[in-house]
């Protein structure tokens, strides 16, 4: 049984070990067993566990054996295996392993007295936490039995719905009596929304009424300002607002969060480590800037070896980096279809897809979200009617789809539309900007996912923001389109071209996912996994040495690819366990168990604030303050107002107990679970393993 | 006339009629017994005595409110006036039958042109570059480097510090946890800089531009906008969906005239009061045309208009601090309502803002798609962009270079110009080089017949205190491909024997609004030496000499 203690083999020395709390977990779990979970576990343990987790006979014995050779209770680093915690006093709790209720008393004042304000966390773990437990690890790879996107999405009660809308029936009711009043008695406050002197208002008065009257009420709980990197947590500055949040004052006080609403996925955002090492010798060699446009004579070196890399990442023969995530799509898409083009958009798709859409001059129709029947019959129609008015066949048909919606947490029923596209010979666009990194075995996004050949996708566009923790997107397909592209796309002759900072951190973010080939060195104990850089499918493989500059150095694990593997097995543990906890404990959650966003459904607009306050206040021993983003109407259905958490490989299993407890509570207060609860949360941490493992 | 006629039915109608009744009867009764429905019939009854007209409206209302909950929300057009029934054959066979263009069309011979003429930089961008990894280096003059900030060691050291605080990338929009402090900072500073209330920066400069315009100018509202506006701007008009008024580029008379007709129209048609906007560039990013800011405001005050100043180029180029057009003209930057920029293009670093009253950035926070739905400036090119502020505060005297390098090879140029001594202010001029139609009338310049020049062969309609030139032939080949070809000789030209770095202006021909004549672009910098800069204007002369004189 040796063998199971096998060290992960992310970034420390430390001893692997269980924690207290996860051997109560396991006793719990072992006292109610599943049978059905059971059951549906071993059926897929033949089929993906096998690439997932290096557990020799069960979780049981893996267990034991871990607890009884490498639980040492004096083991200093004892916390640090699995449960670095984020805040200052949780974290010296959590090492003194019999704390007397003084010395937690005691560390509780000190932490009220001196709240946590260093930008420089002093405290490790801070950006990204540590986590070797090799259970807590996941692939995100399809299964064919679960629905990619579920037919019937699940209602709240309709007195939900009806307190939903009667909340927003009397805030639009509220708010016309305050501007009726308003306008009337201080009329200072509405300049801007009334014609003065001749000139028109700037704002429309209809136009901003909910921003207005709706918004402002809970605005502290939009655009926090923070500070740092928004890593594993994030500082955000404390403030209040003394006139019904016009104008916020800022207390000069600072909070450590949990950070569960960054596109950190895989933790790469981060002001150490290898990648910002990469970054710091790039700034000094190349500047900040590469000033000018692509076209121009701002082409560096630097960004034929970032697209040539970005091609082999997503499997494409050519590639192209835009500085701007928005602008790789509002700037690309005018370049592919313009007049006598029909653009067929999911409806959900994002602003920047409709901003580009609307440049291009093409014809657009929308299809349902994610519904491929209703895709079909669109199909039919528009290729039979032809053009409008005048019946003429469409010169050619792009569909546009997101990877992963960002609000929905919805991956795209990509199978089914490679099969349509096969009978209806349109083009496919997919935006990966949230699924790149974030999905798939290897990380390459949808395709990967599906285990579909990337080329089957005409343009493949993603973004640097999210998993790769850099800045700007990129356009990917055959070297055909992408020379098109080059000179028809207005990013590339007008926009500012990506700096070499940002080149940089791309180039060694995907090449520590990728690894790069041949290892400068053999991985450490890497025998122990099964789906070791060698073995992936070639169009995933790893990257040739000469893909990367040569003043370019990585630390040995990110080079091999074993710490880029173990965050990606890292998130999509995280994210399989979080929606499926949060599902067990009776939220709404929409999207896919494999999402690293998470949509939690609140409906009532009045919730919303409580909900991010109460995450954010919570006071009281290991109580870790988190920040989460609400959403609510215009970005999403004006009923379906939403908590997201999006996960990060930065996270361990214990932040997301954290977060699972945190939702916990607030539920009973705010009365969230719309659905059933079929686990109390103790049963749902204690079960993580089969929970992630089961299918449903 | 009998008198049974009223009360006879016929006989077989008999039992249908019975059974109706009986049916009423039951409905009737079924109806009574739901709790409250006397109140209802009582509704009904008295609301049909007091108003039938009220009556029929509720029933059009409802028969509404059904419909339109029936309706599909994404069906769109199949209901349409043009749309044919085809059986499930007949559409089967339409599909099999269609073949779609390719998604790519073969370039055309000016888009072939455009690739292998771009150079690669090996190793840093700068003043001095490589164009090949062991080749020699040459004399950047096409990056837009005014102050010579790319290079500032000093920007290097503060990026190094933030990367090791803040990392590279923000992870989120700024409402999304992506609103760093060094935003919240450099904002401030910024605004303070240029003059006005507050600012808010984007992620690209291009895209600020482009989604700062329809955040304010929507449908029904009027847009005055100069003829030869950057293409950001274009595609920011393109997506307001507002009324578009062109007026001749740079003419301050046509501006008026435009203004006039558009008071006019708006009289004549009365209804509302509406938004109304001027917009243009303080350096025209199409040919470096300074625009006359007083004239503007003058007309932007009298007519009622708001003015949305594009600075991407003027500020860290002109006025005395380098803080644009408004500095240079000492027009207070408060009175201009928003004032577009790029850091990448004046502070060596990267990324957008825009400039005005905190209403006006307040607004855009919620309201422009580009800084809602696009994660924020990285914080390494936001505290590196607060240095370059600094830096161009302190340090003056790189304007006074800079000018003296453009007045130097501007000299070296002015033997070919058709107008060798262009006005302090763009006037007014007949010609507009960046429009085709007015190539033809390029010969017959009066300005250029005042002061004839006979070796006259290009034209620089740039302002003399612009870094930024373009450089138009006098008398162009017949074809746009023609013209090209040549001036991309005269690039190869001034790089193999002179060892400086130009090139032809990129256009996105064909997506346009109005399609610029080819040019060679010129960027001048303070940091280049007085020397570089006199040989590099000889050196082009030469090139341009060669090429283009013999006729």
């Amino acid at each position: 049984m040796g063998k199971s203690s096998r060290r992960s083999t992310a970034t420390s020395s430390t001893t692997p070990s269980i924690t207290p709390s996860a051997r109560s977990a396991f006793f719990n779990s072992k006292s109610t067993p599943s049978p059905s979970v059971s059951e549906q576990k071993s059926a897929r343990t033949s089929l993906i566990n096998v690439l997932s987790r290096p557990r020799p006979t069960s979780a049981v014995s893996h267990l034991f054996a871990v607890s009884n050779e490498g639980f040492s209770p004096f083991d200093d680093d004892f916390d640090l295996s699995d449960q670095s915690t984020i805040s200052s006093y949780a974290s010296s709790i959590s090492s003194t392993r019999h704390p007397s209720a003084e010395d937690v008393a005691q560390l509780y004042k000190d932490y009220l007295d001196k709240p946590f304000v260093n930008i420089k966390s002093t405290f490790k773990h801070s950006e990204f936490g540590h986590d070797n437990n090799p259970n807590w690890r996941w692939t995100s790879q399809w299964n064919p039995d679960e629905p990619i996107h579920p037919m019937v999405e699940i209602q709240p009660p309709y007195y939900v719905l009806l307190t939903t809308y009667i909340s927003y029936l009397m805030f639009i009711v509220l708010g016309h009596i305050r501007d009726f009043f308003g306008k009337r008695f201080v009329p200072a406050h509405y300049a801007h929304l009334m014609s003065h002197n001749g000139y028109a208002a700037l704002n429309s008065d209809f136009d901003s009424f909910y921003t207005r009257r709706l918004k402002k009420r809970i605005d502290d709980i939009f655009s926090r300002p923070v500070t740092g990197v928004a890593g594993r947590s994030i500082v955000v500055y404390d403030r209040y607002s003394n006139d019904e949040q016009d104008t916020f004052q800022y207390t000069g006080g600072k909070t450590r969060a949990l950070n569960v609403s960054s596109y950190n996925y895989l933790g790469f955002a981060s002001s150490s480590g290898g990648c910002a090492d990469a970054v710091e010798v790039a700034i000094k060699r190349y500047g900040i800037s590469s000033a000018g446009f692509r076209l121009d004579a701002s082409t560096l070196d630097l960004h034929q070896q970032t697209e040539k890399l970005v091609a082999r990442f997503v499997g494409a023969e050519a590639a192209m980096v835009i500085s701007q995530g928005f602008a790789t799509n509002s700037t690309t898409i005018p370049a592919l279809v313009g007049k006598g083009c029909l653009v067929i958009s999911d409806e959900l798709n994002h602003a920047s897809i409709r901003f580009g859409v609307r440049l291009s001059g093409a014809s657009i129709r929308m299809f349902k979200h994610n519904d491929m029947k209703s895709l079909e019959k669109l199909l039919r129609e528009c290729i039979s009617q032809g053009q409008p008015r005048t019946h003429r066949p469409w010169k050619k048909i792009l569909i546009i789809v997101e990877g992963l919606y960002s609000m929905e947490g919805s991956l795209v029923n990509l199978p089914q539309l490679i099969e349509l596209r096969r009978r209806y010979k349109f083009y496919l666009y997919v935006d990966e900007a949230h699924s790149i990194g974030a999905i798939g075995p290897n990380g390459r996004g949808v395709c990967d996912y599906f285990g579909i050949d990337s080329r089957e996708v005409d343009v493949l566009m993603g973004t640097f923001t999210k998993s790769f923790g850099a800045a700007g997107g990129y356009i990917a397909g055959s070297k055909e389109l992408i020379d098109r592209l080059r000179v028809r796309s207005h990013a590339m002759c007008y926009a500012e071209s990506m700096s070499p900072a940002v080149l940089t951190q791309i180039i060694a973010s995907m090449g520590s996912i990728m690894g790069i080939a041949p290892p400068l060195a053999s991985p450490a104990e890497e025998e122990s996994d099964s789906v070791s850089i060698v073995s992936r499918h070639a169009v995933y493989g790893p990257a040739p040495a000469s893909s990367l500059p040569t003043w370019l150095t990585l630390p040995t694990t990110l080079l091999n690819g074993t710490e880029g593997r173990e965050r990606l097995r890292r998130l999509a543990f995280n994210s399989r366990y979080l929606s499926s906890g949060l599902r067990k404990l009776g939220f709404i959650v929409y999207g896919h168990r494999d999402s690293p966003i998470i949509p939690l459904l609140v409906f009532s607009p009045g919730k919303m604030p409580y909900f991010s306050q109460m995450m954010l206040k919570r006071i009281g021993v290991e109580k870790t303050p988190i920040v989460v983003v609400v959403v609510a109407y215009p970005a999403t259905p004006l009923i379906s107002s939403r908590v997201r958490f999006c996960l990060s490989a930065s996270h361990t299993k214990n932040d997301i107990d954290m977060l699972l407890r945190a939702c916990d509570e607030i539920a009973d207060v705010l009365d969230l679970r719309y659905g059933k609860q079929t686990m109390t949360v103790d049963e749902v941490i204690a079960s993580a393993e089969e929970l992630v493992a089961a299918n449903f | 006339m009998s008198s049974t006629a009223p009360t006879e039915i016929p006989t077989p109608l008999i039992p249908l009629l019975s059974l109706l009744s009986s049916a009423f009867l039951t409905l009737q009764s079924l109806f009574h017994r739901i709790p409250g429905s006397p109140i209802i019939v009582r509704y009904i009854k008295s609301s049909y005595q007091d108003d039938p007209y009220r009556s029929l409206l509720e029933v059009l209302l409802l028969a509404f409110a059904v419909r339109t909950l029936l309706q599909r929300r994404t069906g769109g057009e199949a209901e349409g006036k043009s749309f044919i029934k085809l059986t499930a054959k007949e559409i089967d066979e339409l599909v099999d039958d269609w073949q779609p263009v390719a998604l790519v069309e073969e370039p055309n011979e000016l888009d072939a042109m455009i690739l292998p003429t771009v150079p690669t930089i090996y190793g840093p961008n700068g003043i001095k570059v490589k164009t090949s990894p062991t080749g020699k280096s040459l004399l950047n003059m096409v990056t837009p480097n005014w102050t010579g900030l790319v290079e500032n060691e000093r920007l290097k050291q503060v990026a190094v510090e933030t990367l090791h605080s803040y990392g590279v990338g923000t992870c989120g929009p700024a409402g999304f946890y992506g609103y760093i402090d060094v935003h919240m900072d450099f904002e401030q500073e910024l605004a303070n800089f240029i003059g006005t209330e507050s600012s808010i920066t984007y992620a690209q400069g291009f895209a600020a531009v482009s989604s700062c315009i329809p955040a304010f100018a929507k449908r029904g509202d009027i847009i005055v906008a100069d003829r030869g506006c950057n293409f950001a701007i274009q595609k920011g008009l393109q997506i307001s969906r507002s009324t578009i008024r062109w007026f001749a580029h740079g003419d301050m008379a046509d501006l008026e005239k435009v203004l006039q007709s558009v008071e006019r129209d708006l009289k004549r048609k009365g209804g509302k009061l509406t938004k109304k906007f001027i917009v243009a560039e303080g350096i025209f990013e199409n040919d470096g045309m300074l625009l006359d800011l007083p004239k503007v405001m003058e007309l932007k005050k009298k007519f009622k208009y708001r003015l949305m100043l594009d600075e991407t180029y003027s500020i860290g180029m002109v006025g005395a601090h380098g803080k644009g057009l408004t500095e240079y003209y000492g027009v207070p930057a408060a009175e201009v309502d928003m004032i577009f920029g790029s850091m990448a293009s004046s502070f060596g670093t990267g990324g957008g803002f825009c400039a005005g009253s905190s209403v006006v950035c307040s607004h855009q926070r919620i309201n422009s798609s580009a800084s809602v739905f696009s994660a924020s400036l990285p914080a390494l090119l936001t505290t590196t962009s607060s240095t370059a502020l600094s830096i161009l505060l302190t340090t003056p005297t790189l304007f006074t270079t800079l000018q003296s390098n453009v007045l130097t090879f501007r000299a070296q140029l002015s033997k070919l110009e058709a107008v060798p001594s262009v006005p302090p202010t763009s006037s007014p001029r007949p010609s507009l080089p960046v429009l085709p139609s007015s190539a033809s009338s390029t010969e017959s310049i009066p300005i250029g017949a005042q002061t004839p020049n006979k070796d006259a062969i290009i034209q620089i309609p740039s302002h003399p205190s612009s870094a930024l030139m373009y450089i138009f032939l006098l008398n162009p080949p017949s074809t746009v491909e023609e013209e090209e070809a040549l001036l991309q000789d005269v690039v190869d030209e001034v790089q193999t024997n002179g060892s400086i770095l130009i090139t032809r202006a990129r256009r996105l021909r064909g997506q346009e609004t109005f399609e610029p004549e080819p040019s060679l672009k010129v960027c001048v910098s303070a940091a280049m030496g007085k020397k570089d800069v006199e040989k590099a204007g000889q050196a082009l002369r030469a090139a341009l000499v060669k090429f283009c004189s013999s006729e």
